[in-house]
């Protein structure tokens, strides 16, 4: 994601027996020069959270911040939490599947066959064990397209070296400045059979969204 | 029958041998069953209600992995949990685990809200391992879950699901810790073990006990017939009966259950005496034996087939008693004893014989030594003296210590944990003990809440449940969602709000708290205690005391609290159905003793033409009952599933001794002798070779002092207590009541036909038993 966007987001969670749990929420996001990013999202569904918002800053070189506003409780709480590789909102992504990644937490190379059916395959390996174990996995497969440069597919690998989670991108919409938005994402957990999509509506770019909208105060409206 | 024999001899011998063997080559395939919960029928309430709740939050078998060291907080240490914890979440056949690394510590501090690894790095130095230690302390999904309160053990739990046998699931667990070794003391606990450790020593238990058992019976027969041709044929009887009861299991689809192994044991002591009857009366008659075989056959069969066939029958009588038991297995114990008696007396009857027939009419030459029996002579002597002398006072005696032995019923308890089959030094008893003492018990009591989970109401029944449950004797570990909402209200309120450490009041509230747990924490971190679609909640109880008192008085507060519960309760849980196999243990054990009781009762007053007749011979299997229990509860020996067969089994070989005496008696009478010169000889004649046969008995069932499993040995010792009970009331109680009371039934001339032939063979038997001079057995 890049400039300025809002969108209605769907995340659907399918449990391997089948039952599926569904949230809908609004998100407003801005991007800064510094390579910073701010979200806001606020829970439309299910009903029993409606109103719940978060606050995310997603800091390039420091920490990322979050908070949540509970209306039922009337609290904001921050959140802390240091593993990139943590569930987002119990799902099968992680926190770092909703960020663009650091180049410089990994060390990347070509694999075997890379370059080959328009298709450039990259294994990334966290730079040291305790960028392996804030991401959650011991390397990464990612594939993509040789032509448009979108990610086609990542593979994850735990610390066995065993495929644990595979990400597909099933649609992707142009975004400004010639970049894309994922709009339609698929994470699989091969280990417990439970499978997470996350589906982007109503996108808008290139909207002007004031700083203020990123403050505690509008949280807790 | 004579004829019979003589024209089909070939076919009986082989028939006989044929299906011996057929039924041997079964066994092998027969596989073990160490589940104690499929001892119970699969549509008794527990079982359904456990098997509903399973569905959801599954099996919740544990298998508890025990680290122990002075210190567990070492580095070394935790580096080898942690290894040892990675290892086992690689293991496809777990569904679950719960260790050091997988519990969260969820905090709330300055405005921040928390929920990360406990260990999130191994501590090196003494200042971050007591961080740990104070951390541990403070967490109570840590303290005495995956650390103990004195930090000397820590432990790994796993759920075993059911994508792998269990057998490879634990191999595999084996295989993790040993590729681990380090310096803590490793133990391996819960029900999976324990079923594996009954599977082992169920087999290992088959290798020992029966050889032992047949060792025993080879001895008895030698003292008793003296040579090895005559020994060879009750011999091979005793183990074609054996194999092919034993090839049933198989056959039926059942299988080898921890009772299974009294099976051989029992035909090994009980069935051995049909053949023993027709060898010595053979051995007997043979020696100056002129006639044609054919006459030595009609003359063996026509004198002893009537007493063997009334003490078989009533033999396989009692042990049908064990058909009225709700125990799966102990209904399958009698069927398998009951057969394989059956066929021993079927093959005692016609087998022996043919075999007999065929070596042909040459005169034996008796091996058996004469043993000097004065001894015994003198005692017998002196029992019948004392008998006629003072048959009230042995009377007054006998009740005294009748009622003042059978007092210790009071005592008498019921014990289905399985960890107490064994022995107080094995491994898994170790490993028991340390769990149920540090961690909270592995056996676990399962509550199941139907209903909107996030509503406050339901919620505070939840955690008001909790709360009592975890004030209840002998509950180790309580779980429920309810204390998860508690912990998160915490990491959000401030201790001086009255929000703080309570159950939110609306369900938004509650809804958003789980939500907010989302963002930092997984919601599977919950499933043991909540269905994903919040609408089912699950209590756990693991119990430190997993006794049936201890169940029950769970069970009552459950239910009692189900009724003004505003949502629906499922109870179920190992620790249920074990509350439930401890009843149908008891009821078992009443229907099986009224049915044998009841039929024996029916027998005697048959054989005896008088229901007074029924009633007195029933005298001393009650008063061996009340002894037999009322020493199980001074001795501290519990009712389990092995000890509740014991009465049944001692009604089935008691009650001939009885029989034999009353019959004996009976017929000294009718001869012209008083009640006095009738006890005197009956006690000469009969009164020796019961006493033998009693002994038989219980050198037969001694083979089972040698199980590995503490319930079986001690079923071994109270034989011995029970027959010997049974033995003094037949040749002691007995003897004194008639002479006592004089009862009609006993003078009775028994003009029957059959009747007169009973008699005649009963005086055969205790002629050849009487010209062993001590070294027979009959029954």
């Amino acid at each position: 994601m890049t400039g300025s966007m809002s969108s209605i987001i769907s995340l659907t969670i399918i449990e391997k027996g089948g039952s599926v749990r569904k949230r809908t929420i609004s998100m407003i996001a801005k991007s800064y020069p510094d390579g910073a990013e701010k979200r806001l999202i606020r829970f439309i569904e299910p009903a029993d959270v409606r109103g719940t918002s978060m606050l995310v800053v997603d800091n390039k070189s420091t920490a990322d911040e979050m908070w949540i506003y509970l209306p039922a409780l009337k609290k904001t709480r921050r959140i802390v939490s240091s593993e990139k590789g943590k569930s987002f909102m119990s799902s099968e992504f992680s926190n770092a599947d909703m960020s663009s990644p650091a180049l410089s937490d990994f060390n990347n190379n070509h694999l075997k066959n890379s370059g080959e059916n328009n298709l450039w395959i990259i294994e990334s390996t966290p730079v040291d064990a305790d960028k392996a174990e804030e991401y959650g996995y011991s390397r990464k497969i990612s594939y993509i397209s040789s032509v448009n440069w979108q990610v086609k597919k990542i593979e994850y690998y735990n610390f066995d070296n065993q495929l644990f989670k595979i990400m597909e991108v099933k649609g992707i919409q142009p975004s400004e400045n010639g970049k894309y938005i994922i709009r339609d994402m698929i994470a699989s957990n091969i280990i417990t059979g439970r499978s997470s999509k996350i589906l982007l509506d109503k996108i808008t770019t290139g909207i002007n969204i004031d700083d203020s909208q990123f403050s505690l105060q509008n949280l807790e409206r | 029958m004579t004829n019979f024999i003589i024209k089909y001899r070939w076919l009986i011998i082989s028939i006989c041998l044929l299906l011996g063997a057929g039924f041997a080559a079964l066994i092998p395939s027969a596989r073990t069953d160490p589940e104690i919960r499929n001892y119970v029928p699969s549509t008794m309430k527990s079982r359904i209600e456990t098997d509903k709740i399973e569905n959801v939050f599954g099996v919740q078998d544990m298998v508890v992995i025990l680290f122990s060291d002075s210190s567990i907080i070492t580095s070394h240490n935790l580096k080898q949990i942690k290894e040892i914890d990675r290892g086992i979440s690689k293991i496809s056949g777990i569904s679950g685990r719960i260790s050091p690394f997988t519990i969260k510590n969820i905090k709330g501090e300055e405005g921040m809200m928390v929920a990360d690894p406990l260990i999130r790095k191994i501590p090196t130095d003494s200042t971050s391992r007591r961080e740990l230690m104070e951390s541990v302390a403070t967490n109570r999904f840590a303290r005495d879950v995956v650390f103990s309160y004195d930090f000397s053990s820590a432990s790994i739990t796993a759920t075993t699901g059911n994508k792998r046998a269990e057998s490879v699931t634990l191999n595999q667990i084996d295989s993790v810790i040993n590729s681990n070794p380090g310096k803590s003391k490793i133990l391996k606990g819960g029900l999976p073990y324990i079923r594996r450790y009954i599977m082992k020593d169920v087999q290992k238990d088959a290798v020992i006990i029966v050889p032992v058992a047949l060792l025993i019976m080879l001895l008895i027969l030698k003292l008793t017939l003296g040579d090895w041709r005559s020994m060879f044929m009750p011999f091979t009887v005793v183990v074609l009966s054996t194999a092919i009861s034993m090839g049933l299991i198989p056959l039926f689809g059942w299988k080898m259950s921890i009772l299974s192994l009294l099976v051989p044991i029992i035909l090994v002591a009980v069935a051995n005496n049909y053949g023993i009857y027709l060898v010595a009366r053979h051995q007997e008659i043979g020696v100056k034996w002129n006639g044609s075989s054919r006459e030595m056959i009609t003359r063996l069969t026509g004198s002893l087939n009537m007493p063997i066939l009334f003490s078989g029958l009533t033999t396989i009588a009692g042990i049908l008693g064990l058909l009225t038991h709700s125990i799966i297995p102990a209904r399958q114990v009698g069927i398998l004893a009951a057969t394989g008696v059956t066929m021993a007396l079927i093959m005692s009857l016609l087998f022996i014989p043919a075999l007999i027939y065929i070596r042909g009419s040459k005169p034996m030459k008796s091996e058996k030594k004469q043993v000097d029996t004065k001894l015994f002579d003198r005692f017998l002597s002196w029992l019948s003296g004392l008998i006629v002398r003072s048959p009230g006072k042995i009377l007054i005696v006998s009740v005294f210590v009748t009622i003042i032995i059978s007092m210790g019923m009071i005592f008498l308890r019921i014990d289905t944990n399985q960890e107490n089959y064994f022995p107080r030094k094995h491994p898994i008893r170790s490993a028991s003990n340390i769990i149920n003492s540090k961690f909270g018990g592995s056996q676990t009591i399962s509550v199941m809440i139907s209903g909107d989970i996030k509503n406050p109401g339901v919620m505070q029944a939840i955690d008001n449940l909790t709360l009592k449950l975890e004030k209840q004797d002998g509950a180790g570990k309580v779980f429920s969602i309810s204390q998860v909402v508690r912990e998160m209200s915490k990491s959000i309120y401030n201790s001086n709000e009255a929000e703080y450490d309570h159950i939110p009041a609306t369900r938004d509230a509650i809804a958003q708290l789980f939500e907010l747990y989302n963002m930092s924490g997984d919601q599977n971190d919950f499933n043991q205690l909540m269905n994903l679609d919040n609408t089912k909640a699950h209590i756990l109880i693991r119990l430190s005391r997993p006794e049936n008192q201890v169940i029950n008085q769970m069970k009552e507060l459950i239910k009692k609290e189900a009724v003004n519960f505003p949502a629906d309760l499922t109870i179920g849980g190992y620790a249920i159905i074990m509350s439930d196999f401890a009843e149908s243990i008891i009821k078992g054990q009443a229907s099986s003793l009224l049915f044998a009781v009841l039929t024996v009762f029916i027998l005697l007053s048959i054989i005896f033409k008088s229901l007074r007749g029924g009633l007195t011979g029933t005298i001393p299997l009650a008063v061996s009952i009340f002894i037999l229990f009322g020493f199980m509860g001074i001795t501290g020996i519990a009712l389990d599933a092995a000890t509740a067969l014991l009465s049944s089994i001692m009604i089935g070989v008691g009650v001939d001794f009885t029989i034999q005496y009353m019959w004996c008696f009976n017929s000294e009478l009718r001869s012209g002798l008083t009640h006095d010169e009738a006890t005197v000889k009956a006690m000469r004649t009969i009164g020796r070779s019961i006493i033998i046969n009693a002994m038989s008995v219980m050198a037969g069932f001694s083979a089972l002092m040698f199980s590995g499993f503490t319930s079986i040995r001690f079923f071994g010792y109270l034989v011995i207590i029970s027959i010997g009970s049974c033995l003094i009331g037949a040749i002691v109680i007995i003897p004194a009541f008639l002479i006592k009371f004089k009862p009609g039934f006993i003078q009775k001339d028994l003009s029957n036909k059959k009747r007169r032939k009973y008699e005649k063979d009963t005086n055969l038997i205790t002629i050849t038993t009487a010209a062993f001079s001590g070294s027979s057995a009959t029954s």
